[in-house]
This record gives structure tokens, sequence and C-alpha cells, in this order.
């Protein structure tokens, strides 16, 4: 599925785009990290989302059980409104007042992309510490 | 005696508040579900609470076209405009009233600084430059109002298009009855003028409520009742004439081509606005304090330049916002070709 809104505007936080020529460069620019401090809810709420549609509360346990965080109402919002206006998800219908949210295509494609520039992140620090820090 | 769930149910309508009603009628039920489902959990927490809060306003903004997220294009052009249209009204106030005092004492003494005489010069030209495009931003606006209110009957535009035309009836008719009633307004006999001794006095009397004399209430009181009424009544007509205006724009479908014009227009009025700031404030951080009479600044004329700095950064702020997402309209083949015909929305009026 396309993204339902363009994508028009700068990153806000561009200088954290990856650069494309330095060393150690990923392969892809995550699209995520135009979401800017709301990137880290994005992707815990996608990744919660990947094995299934939850609604808010399911979310949120979901969320602080795989990854020890708990989002705060608020938050979790602010971060599920931007990531359904950018078609990375999508809302079902509502169960009992509440409204479970599942990936989309284009949602899925993002958070490979951005898992997979994460874990090249992590493979460059642990790469370099081993060598300068002799940690294993 | 009230239950414990009766408790939670206000306590989630008042966290609710801090959202704007469209949020509200997006997510608020969904919202509230969770929120019921914490407080089980939680009942009390003073960073939820603020969390909530801080979310709430933040989601505000960005109805107002004050933040860079998922509204669409025309929503947010929309959105922007009508928060760039309420800061330049505060900022028109401010300078409309220090320019005002400026050119009635013009007009029988020229300043004693070539600084401050530029200075105000380049206030007098960018303020009405500010109007011209004022008024090419406000004509195309009302054209499509009156054409929505008056062919399709819309009684949601038709009521605030009344509301403004009437406020602004009021405001012009209030300051041409009084402009006259000061000393030294009204320029007649003078032997200097930077601008027509009307207009000057016609300014100083629409912005009479910006004054210090609010401060000094013993002075206050000897006023004439009407004048004191004005400088009360003023300040309420022009924030209606503000709030009508602004629910017009956003309730109106205006083309695309047309918020591309007016997202051009921003652009203009913010770099005319700047022009305006820094000739107010070479007068009053200037040689302004060594002047005499009307050319000598107050402290009511430093706590205006504050204001307008104030005014004029969120309207910058929502002008980059309009001129970020204008690129983003559809052009008029594209949006024939999404059957929209140039207009954002079909039954002529915006979800909003």
């Amino acid at each position: 599925m396309k993204c339902r809104l363009p994508i028009h505007r700068r990153p806000i936080y561009h200088g954290l785009v990856p650069d494309p020529h330095a060393d150690d460069a990923p392969a892809h620019g995550g699209s995520l990290v135009t979401f800017g401090r709301y990137a880290g809810p994005a992707t815990l709420i996608l990744s919660s989302l990947a094995d299934g549609a939850k609604h808010g509360y399911a979310l949120t346990k979901d969320i602080e059980r795989f990854a020890g965080v708990r989002l705060a109402p608020g938050t979790l919002y602010e971060a599920l409104s931007r990531l359904e206006g950018q078609g990375l998800i999508e809302a079902l219908a509502t169960e009992d007042r509440r409204r479970p949210y599942q990936l989309t295509a284009a949602g899925a494609q993002a958070l490979r992309v951005h898992l997979a520039d994460q874990r090249h992140v992590a493979e460059v620090g642990l790469r370099r510490l081993s060598r300068h820090w002799d940690m294993p | 005696m009230t239950t414990r769930a009766d408790a939670d149910q206000r306590r989630v309508r008042r966290l609710l508040r801090w959202y704007p009603p469209s949020w509200r009628a997006r997510y608020g039920d969904e919202f509230a579900e969770l929120l019921l489902s914490e407080f089980g959990e939680q009942p009390r927490s003073w960073r939820r609470t603020g969390n909530v809060a801080g979310c709430g306003l933040l989601a505000r903004l960005t109805c107002a076209g004050l933040t860079s997220h998922e509204l669409p294009p025309a929503e947010r052009v929309r959105a922007g405009l009508a928060t760039f249209g309420c800061a330049l009204a505060v900022f028109l106030a401010f300078s409309l009233a220090m320019l005002a005092q400026l050119a009635t004492g013009w007009q029988w003494a020229s300043p004693g600084s070539a600084s401050v005489a530029a200075g105000t010069l380049v206030m007098a030209v960018a303020a009405a430059s500010l109007v011209l495009i004022g008024l090419a931003a406000i004509i195309p606006v009302g054209w499509y109002a009156a054409a929505a209110a008056f062919r399709r009957r819309d009684a949601r535009l038709a009521w605030p298009a009344a509301a403004a035309s009437a406020s602004a009836a009021m405001l012009a008719a209030g300051a041409s009855h009084f402009q006259n009633a000061w000393p030294g307004s009204g320029g007649i006999g003078a032997e200097h003028r930077l601008v027509p001794g009307g207009v000057a006095a016609f300014g100083w009397a629409s912005t009479l409520s910006v004054s210090s004399y609010w401060a000094h209430p013993a002075l206050l009181q000897r006023f004439p009742l009407p004048e004191l009424s004005w400088m009360a009544l003023s300040p309420a007509v022009a924030t209606a004439l503000v709030t009508a205006s602004v629910m017009v724009l956003r309730r109106l479908a205006l083309p695309y081509r047309v918020l591309r014009y007016q997202a051009l227009l921003a652009a203009g009025a913010s770099a005319v606005a700047i022009t305006f700031l820094a000739g107010a404030a070479s007068w009053v951080l200037g040689d302004g304090p060594r002047q005499a009479g009307l050319f000598r600044p107050g402290l009511v004329d430093g706590a205006e330049l504050l204001i307008m700095a104030l005014a004029l950064a969120v309207a910058l702020r929502a002008a980059v916002g309009i001129w970020h997402a204008r690129p983003a309209l559809p052009r008029p083949d594209q949006a024939a070709r999404q059957g929209t015909a140039g207009r954002p929305g079909a039954a002529g009026a915006s979800s909003r």
C-alpha cells in the first residue's frame, strides 16, 4: 500500500540522517528518521504491530513486555496519529470503543529498513568496541 | 455519593480538553478507553497528566499549522494561514499604534535624528505595504466566502462572514468617529507630514486601546465616557473580526491556486513585517530615547516592540509551515485528474 499522504517535508532532525558517503554507511536511510523524537515510539509501535493488530492499551502492554518501556498515553497517540497520517499503519473497525491498528505494507517496509539500519549501527558500534576497547 | 467510575470518567473528560475538537472527534473515544485502563493500573500519576497535557497542546499547535506534521497539505496551508492571520493581526494592531504615534508627532515637528526619521519612514512604507498585501489577501477570500454563503446558502460560512463584515464596519465607524477627538490628531494646520493627517488620526483612534493610560487609573477617569468605552470596546471588536475571519478561512474550501497565492502573500507579508520591526527597533532601541515629545519612546513602546516580536515569531513559524506545504498542493491538472477540480473538499466547505 502506498502512503496516503505525500512525505513532502524535510526531516526535523536531518542531521541524524546517515551520511551516504561516510565509512560504514548503511545501504538505506530509514524513513522513520522523519519522526524526529517520535522515531523511538514509532519503531516500538511498528514492531509491536508486526505480529498483528492491537489497540492502544494492548500496544502499551506489549511494548512494556518486549522492550521494558512504558509509553505514556499522550506519546502513544501522538506517534499513532503520525504513523497513521503517513500511511504506515491503518485503523480497523472500533471494538467496544477500542480501535485496533494494523501495519500497512508501507509500514512493514519502513520498519524493515529502519531496523536494518539500526542493526548496522549496532554492528559497527560492537565491532569498534571490540577492536579498540578489547570488549568481546 | 459518586462512584469511582464516575470520578474516572470526569478525569478523562478533563484530560481530553487539552486536545483540539478535531482530534477528540477522531481519537477521543479510544483515547478515553486507554486512559481508563491506565487509571485501573495506576490511579494517580502527575507524569501521565503532564504527558497528556503536553501532547494535547502539541496537537493544538498542529491543528493551528504551527508544527510540520501529518495534516494534508491543503489543510495545513489553511490552518497555517489562519494562524498567520491571527499573529499578523496582533502585529498590525501594535505596529499601527506605534506608527500612529510617530506620524502624529511628525505633523508638528520633524524627528531630531536622521536614524529616527529613517526608521519611521521604513515603518510607514512597511505598514502601507502590509495593508496592501492584506487587501490583496482578503479580496479573493471575501469573494469565495460571499459566493459560498449566497449561492450555496451555507450557514456555516454565512454567520462568520456576516460577523466579520459587521465587526470591520464597526471598527471603521468607531475609528472614524473618534479620530479627531484628540489634540494633535487630524493634522489640521500641520507643517510637516509623513502620512496624511486623517490616516494618522484614524490609525491612532483605531488602536487607542494600546495605551499606557491603563496603568494610570486616575488619569483614565478624566477621559470622557464615550472615549473610555471605545478604548474598552475596540479590542473586543477587533478580536471578533479576527475570530470570525479565521472561522471563514477554516471553513472555506479555497481552490488550490488561491491557497498557493495566499502562501506567496504570506511570505511577502513576513518579509515586510520583519522590515517594519527593524524600523521600530531602530527607533525604540536607537536614538529614540534622546528625542522629545511623541518621538520619545516610553515603556509602552518597549512592551509593544516585545509583543510585536513575539507575534512575528509565531507568524514566521506559520509562514514557514505554509511555504513547505505549498509545493505539495496539487496543480490544476493533477486536481482535475483526481476529480476535485482544483478545490479541496467537494461540498464547498472544509471538514473543520
